[in-house]
């Protein structure tokens, strides 16, 4: 959820405190007011702010000594210098310090309307920037921690690539981390300073597919009530990144083909034409030439789409990775739970070794994640572990061996029903009333 | 929730009335009427313009119930701002209006039809921050900040799904 932008109005004059207070609040951010230096600095660290509008002449701590010492507490911060006509020069100065911009009072509601917008974008950015930066570096090592000569050669390709525009479609098994790798390609590319779009294509019928992607106008159909922007639109100078585009339907293909020919689109019900600008990365874990030569994806869009390909190998093809990996989740997740737990007993690290790893690295970041709730003790053991579960002894009917056999999948798959119903090799209708049958429930 | 459309100082009545004839949904009915107000008290002879905050003041607060817009042909500012459309208090159930800056460039009937449009639209809005609602990104709501008279012209004077749901929940 992103937060509201907070602004922090510095002025030692209450007319002009109280106005502009007004006047963003009806913008609907979230104001404060400061009369001096030293008021503003006891609000930035109590509240944090992410703009300040300063005025550059106030006794005491002028908005020149603010700005500094706002710097040290947020450097995050943009700092707005409020000025006279007569102090334009000492203004200028600011900006040379650092400040984002400066503006003369009284202001013209426009100027100051989009000026403080554009910092809020800009705030925004930031926020949304070192968003993906923590989640890249949290993420990062699951992926690249590795010794295997297959994962060496998905990094090389990475670095290679990213720089470019080219279309990218990563493939591999589900939880190989292909959207992790899609953050690096636009994290890695000149459009990292645009959005990072997500759809996951495989969980929508054709026509909310269809208004998810290319947005709709208002009455498109029922229940459209006002405008909405697509995803496509909404990557705009940025990086739109498809999941499961094996799952599209042949209609939203054709679609999107003329979109990546045209760098255009309308949405549904509209007729106004919108250029866009995007960077496409897709990805699947099915096998698409299959699917074009079954006659169910289109040849057409598949070479649009496949100019570079980036596959992903499964976990248990670099089993050799598992400690490694291993060592980092339960850190990860130790940590996170502060729970104090040194590492896994020789019996536990062989069970994870010799485990096939179907759902791959993100069943084992789930597994790890159970087995440090379980854990009472120092170590990780293998009763720990959804997998180490004892077998099923002969005189277990039928109906109980399935039925443990789908709460466990259950578990590994965090209770993504969508997830345990691949995995089981069922049908997602078929998975429900299993688990209605067998009174198995979500936690 | 009613309206109370107050023509301010020597503002014909029936813009009030024709005003509040136009008032969309939540508002369920009300009187136009004409208030007295002191202009000299809130007029700043170096902008030769009215202080806006200032002005608000003279309007009173109204019984549980009702809200109250008014209605005036001068200049506003706001002391931190070169002018203003209006003022309000952000759910206090008062606001004002000027169309001193809403003039359209056309003249005769069509003139008169657009700029009572616009006032209409502009009292709209400063009811719906009366009531607590702030700006809104559709275009076409009344809610929607508009920086200049022609931006006003793209909105209706009725609020979107989104917001008059905000202020039915709110009322």
């Amino acid at each position: 959820m992103t937060m509201p932008v907070r602004i922090l109005i510095v002025d030692d004059e209450q007319h002009i405190r109280n106005s502009l207070a007004t006047w963003f609040r009806e913008e609907g951010y979230e104001v404060g007011v400061a009369a001096s230096g030293k008021d503003a600095l006891a609000a930035v660290a109590r509240e944090g702010t992410n703009i300040l509008l300063v005025d550059i002449k106030m006794p005491g701590m002028d908005g020149l000594e603010l700005q500094r010492r706002v710097r040290e507490l947020a450097p995050d911060a943009t700092i707005i210098i409020m000025t006279a006509y007569a102090s334009v020069e000492t203004a200028v100065e600011a900006l040379k310090e650092g400040a984002y911009d400066y503006i003369v009072k009284p202001f013209d509601p426009e100027a100051v309307s989009r000026l403080v917008r554009k910092a809020a974008e800009r705030y925004s950015l930031l926020a949304e920037n070192r968003a993906l930066r923590e989640r890249i570096s949290a993420a990062s090592p699951a992926l690249i921690s590795s010794g295997s000569p297959a994962m060496a050669k998905v990094i090389e390709l990475l670095d290679q690539v990213s720089p470019t525009d080219t279309s990218v479609l990563i493939t591999g098994e589900s939880g190989t981390g292909k959207e992790l790798v899609a953050h690096l390609i636009h994290a890695k590319s000149a459009r990292r300073f645009g959005a990072f779009v997500v759809e996951n294509c495989g969980a929508l019928a054709e026509g909310v597919l269809e208004s998810e992607l290319f947005g709709h106008e208002r009455g498109a159909f029922t229940g459209a009530v006002g405008r909405h922007r697509g995803k496509v639109e909404m990557a705009n100078e940025g990086t739109l990144f498809l999941d499961e585009i094996g799952d599209v339907p042949p209609k939203v293909q054709v679609d999107l083909l003329r979109v990546l020919q045209e760098r255009a689109l309308k949405r549904v019900g509209g007729n106004e034409t919108i250029k866009v600008d995007f960077r496409l990365v897709t990805a699947t874990h099915r096998d698409l030439e299959a699917e074009v030569a079954a006659g169910r994806f289109r040849e057409d869009f598949y070479f649009r789409i496949n100019v570079f390909q980036i596959k992903l190998p499964p976990l248990r093809e670099r089993s050799d990775d598992v400690p490694l990996l291993a060592e980092h989740f339960l850190q990860q997740f130790a940590t996170q739970m502060n729970r104090r737990i040194s590492g896994f007993t020789p019996e536990a690290m062989a069970a994870l070794v010799n485990y096939p790893w179907p759902g791959n690295v993100r069943e084992l970041a789930n597994a790890i994640e159970r087995a440090v709730v379980l854990c009472r003790g120092n170590r990780i053991e293998p009763g720990h572990f959804p997998f180490a579960a004892p077998p099923a002894s002969a005189n277990m009917s039928l109906a109980s061996v399935e039925e443990a056999h789908i709460r466990q999948v259950l578990a590994t798959c965090s209770y993504n029903v969508a997830q345990a119903a691949r995995e089981l090799d069922i049908d997602r209708v078929t998975l429900y009333n299993k688990m209605k049958k067998y009174g198995i429930e979500r936690p | 929730m009613n309206v109370r459309v107050l023509a301010l100082g020597d503002v014909p009545p029936r813009l009030a009335e024709a005003v509040l004839g136009g008032l969309p949904r939540p508002y369920a009915g009300g009187e136009a009427g004409q208030l007295a107000v002191a202009f000299d008290r809130c007029y700043d002879r170096t902008r030769a313009q009215v202080d806006a905050a200032c002005l608000i003041e003279q309007v009173a607060t109204p019984e549980p119930g009702w809200a109250v817009v008014g209605l005036t042909g001068v200049d506003l500012f706001m002391p931190a701002l070169t002018y203003v459309f209006g003022i309000s208090h952000l759910g206090g159930r008062r606001g004002i209006v000027s169309w001193f800056r809403l003039h359209p460039e056309e003249t005769g009937r069509e003139a008169a039809e657009i700029l009572l449009r616009r006032i209409t639209t502009e009292a709209v809005h400063e009811l719906g921050h009366s009531l607590g609602l702030v700006h809104c990104v559709v275009a076409d709501c009344a809610m929607h900040r508009s920086l200049w008279p022609e931006g006003v012209d793209l909105k209706r004077p009725e609020y979107c799904p989104a917001c008059l749901e905000a202020i039915t929940w709110s009322l």
